[in-house]
């Protein structure tokens, strides 16, 4: 059962995710990146990571996404046809991604991969909340300073004339 | 070291983040025109900043915040870098005429930002660190590049900035999450742990992770064939803006390049040893080699087809990081001293040859060789300056070029003979890229026609061209200062396997 959940979930992430980079008009693909975002969140449950799902449906499906289609519904008028975007060299393209894929591949199975005992985690925010006040406090402050400096510049870069 | 007695030894990125506020809230009290006085809150704060390295007990190395950020003297030798390279770039920003109808508030606060940025780049021993530490310079890098809202070039420049920024990034991360995934961990030291207990079982996804975080490296420092941005990022970029890319990014980059080869490739050994163990199952020195090949092949074989001044200094950084990245496949610690006596004599020639420029461009005159034919008799002292910056470029004594070149091709050489191809590789690209730096020299005193009156630069100007081009000379003979500054410095935390 858990089985084909994940199955189904894998070919929803993918194939929406497919659609985003080859549909030429860019609302349908701004649609697409939806079921991509919940495809992921998806599978940060099949991982145990509850939060990061939430977090993930939260920010990404509820904040940034729907930031994006006004993006593209306020900056274009919907009338205009012109609003697509188109892949060049797709024979190229695709024989690139084929070996990259071939190479990764070949790569991921050979790899003895770091794991642990898998133990059903009780909780997770709580090691969350550790963490980030515990081992990844510099960090999480320092994502402030980050932010800052995006915000400075987006104010400067939407203030109109002098 | 836990996070609270950590702050102990946090002073000077403490001071940095309250003078990036205090900037920030200064410039709410100045009117547009006045605004440029924040530079002199950021100076004050770089300032209190370095005494503030200096004070700290240089015997002291340690971890600090739980394992996120190495303290050494390293680090300190990086950030007080950073610093100098930030303080001269201030002083030029208040010489140049682009940013003239701009508030510059902003400008100086991103600054500081930027500053922080490049701090954490040259101590940080996690993965999330670095990658952070990367976003902040980059963002802050791209804002101050596009900062010339009304010049396409500028908007030009920003928006490929963000594109490759945003793409090198991603493979970087990619990368990093293969090591996380082979390691465990995001500290440095376990994932060299981890490396040494897997004992080459995973090599091909190491070589692979190697490359992509590589991507992100290079990106910083501008190195083939992670440097497309640069050109046109910096011929758009304001040119303070330029010259302060093209040194302090690269030399947190750097920084950074050499903690983590040696800390996560190395046994932990190698700068107690003069020769360096190193896990060279992996092929990452030979990687490092071929990518200082084609960087300064190709940044000194496209430099020379340049018409445009700041576009050729462009492709001359270029081939610069190329030459710096020749001393790390020597595996031992001369070459990291080779880097660093390197990145100081940099600093003060490009930062020299890129205020020229500006220097020149507020004159009413341009970036290209036509606006700089005849200059030598119209400003002398200008035109004598730039032919010191330019000798010193191509690394032709008694300059301070010559001395940086010096040590790096020494360290190549006593590395042994597997390394000899890349010392005259090197040789070659020096020679190649006398043409072009000579052309410039050329230019100013025997094209155009000489002038009868003369130009003398006001006080201020004079103060930085002497400021940037004195120790330009005086560290082509007398280097000794810097060279024991550097081998104070030469002491970073390592964990010994």
């Amino acid at each position: 059962m858990i089985d084909v959940a994940f199955w189904f979930v894998v070919i929803l992430t993918l194939g929406s995710a497919l659609i985003v980079v080859l549909n030429e008009k860019l609302v349908y693909s701004a649609i697409a990146l939806l079921f991509t975002l919940f495809g992921v969140a998806s599978l940060y449950v099949f991982l145990w990571a509850d939060f990061l799902a939430g977090a993930q449906v939260v920010i990404y499906v509820g904040g940034i996404l729907v930031l994006i289609i006004f993006g593209i519904m306020l900056t274009n008028r919907i009338t205009s046809v012109n609003i697509s975007h188109t892949s060049v060299q797709k024979g190229m393209g695709g024989v690139a991604v084929l070996g990259i894929i071939i190479v990764l591949g070949i790569m991921i199975l050979n790899t003895p991969w770091y794991q642990t005992e898998f133990v059903e985690p009780a909780q997770t925010t709580a090691t969350i909340g550790t963490l980030l006040m515990m081992e990844y406090l510099l960090p999480f402050e320092v994502a402030s300073l980050l932010l800052l400096a995006a915000l400075i510049g987006a104010a400067m870069l939407s203030r109109s004339g002098e | 070291m836990n996070n609270l007695q950590s702050l102990s030894l946090y002073w000077p990125e403490l001071i940095l983040t309250v003078t990036v506020l205090v900037t920030i809230i200064a410039d709410l009290f100045y009117s547009a025109k006045e605004s440029g006085k924040t530079a002199l809150w950021v100076l004050g704060g770089l300032v209190l900043t370095y005494l503030a390295i200096r004070l700290q007990d240089s015997t002291i190395v340690t971890t600090l915040f739980m394992e996120n950020l190495a303290f050494d003297p390293y680090a300190s030798f990086f950030k007080t870098l950073i610093i100098l390279a930030t303080v001269f770039v201030i002083f030029i920003s208040q010489r140049t005429s682009e940013l003239d109808g701009y508030r510059t508030g902003e400008y100086y606060a991103l600054l500081a930002i930027m500053v922080f940025g490049m701090f954490l780049m040259v101590s940080a021993i996690d993965l999330i660190m670095v990658y952070l530490a990367i976003e902040i310079v980059s963002i802050s890098s791209f804002i101050l590049a596009g900062y010339l809202r009304n010049d396409l070039r500028s908007n030009e420049a920003s928006l490929k900035y963000v594109i490759y920024g945003a793409f090198s990034s991603g493979i970087m991360l990619f990368g990093l999450s293969i090591v996380f995934g082979l390691a465990g961990s995001t500290k440095f030291f376990a994932i060299q742990e981890a490396m040494w207990n897997l004992e080459g079982s995973a090599d091909f996804a190491f070589t692979l992770a190697t490359i992509f975080i590589l991507a992100g490296f290079g990106y910083k420092i501008s190195a083939v064939p992670f440097h497309f941005w640069t050109p046109d990022v910096y011929e758009g970029s304001p040119t303070s803006i330029t010259a302060y890319l093209s040194v302090a990014p690269k030399a947190a980059g750097f920084a950074l390049i050499i903690r983590f080869f040696n800390q996560v490739f190395g046994d932990g050994a190698s700068f107690m040893d003069p020769s360096l163990t190193t896990y060279t199952e992996l092929p990452w020195p030979q990687l490092l080699a071929v990518l200082a090949v084609i960087t300064m092949t190709l940044g000194n074989l496209v430099a020379m087809q340049q018409n445009n001044i700041k576009r050729m200094l462009a492709y001359s950084s270029i081939a610069h990081a190329g030459y710096m990245l020749m001393a790390l496949p020597t595996l031992s610690s001369q070459g990291v001293y080779a880097v660093m006596i390197y990145l100081v004599m940099y600093l003060f020639m490009n930062l020299g040859a890129f205020f020229v420029v500006i220097y020149v461009k507020s004159q009413g005159g341009g970036e290209t060789f036509d606006d700089f034919s005849g200059l030598g008799w119209k400003i002398p002292i200008v035109g004598i300056v730039m032919t010191i910056f330019m000798i010193s470029l191509t690394g032709i004594p008694p300059t301070a070029g010559f001395i940086g070149k010096f040590y790096i091709f020494a360290a190549v050489i006593n590395s042994g003979p597997q390394l000899y191809w890349l010392a005259i590789v090197g040789g070659i690209n020096s020679v190649i890229s006398l043409y072009y730096y000579m052309r410039v020299v050329k230019v100013m005193f025997f094209e155009g026609k000489s002038s009868e009156s003369v130009i003398v630069p006001p006080f201020a100007v004079l103060l930085i061209l002497m400021a940037l081009a004195i120790p330009t000379v005086i560290f082509g003979i007398y280097w000794v200062p810097i060279a024991n500054w550097v081998s104070k410095s030469l002491v970073l935390f390592t964990q010994v396997i």
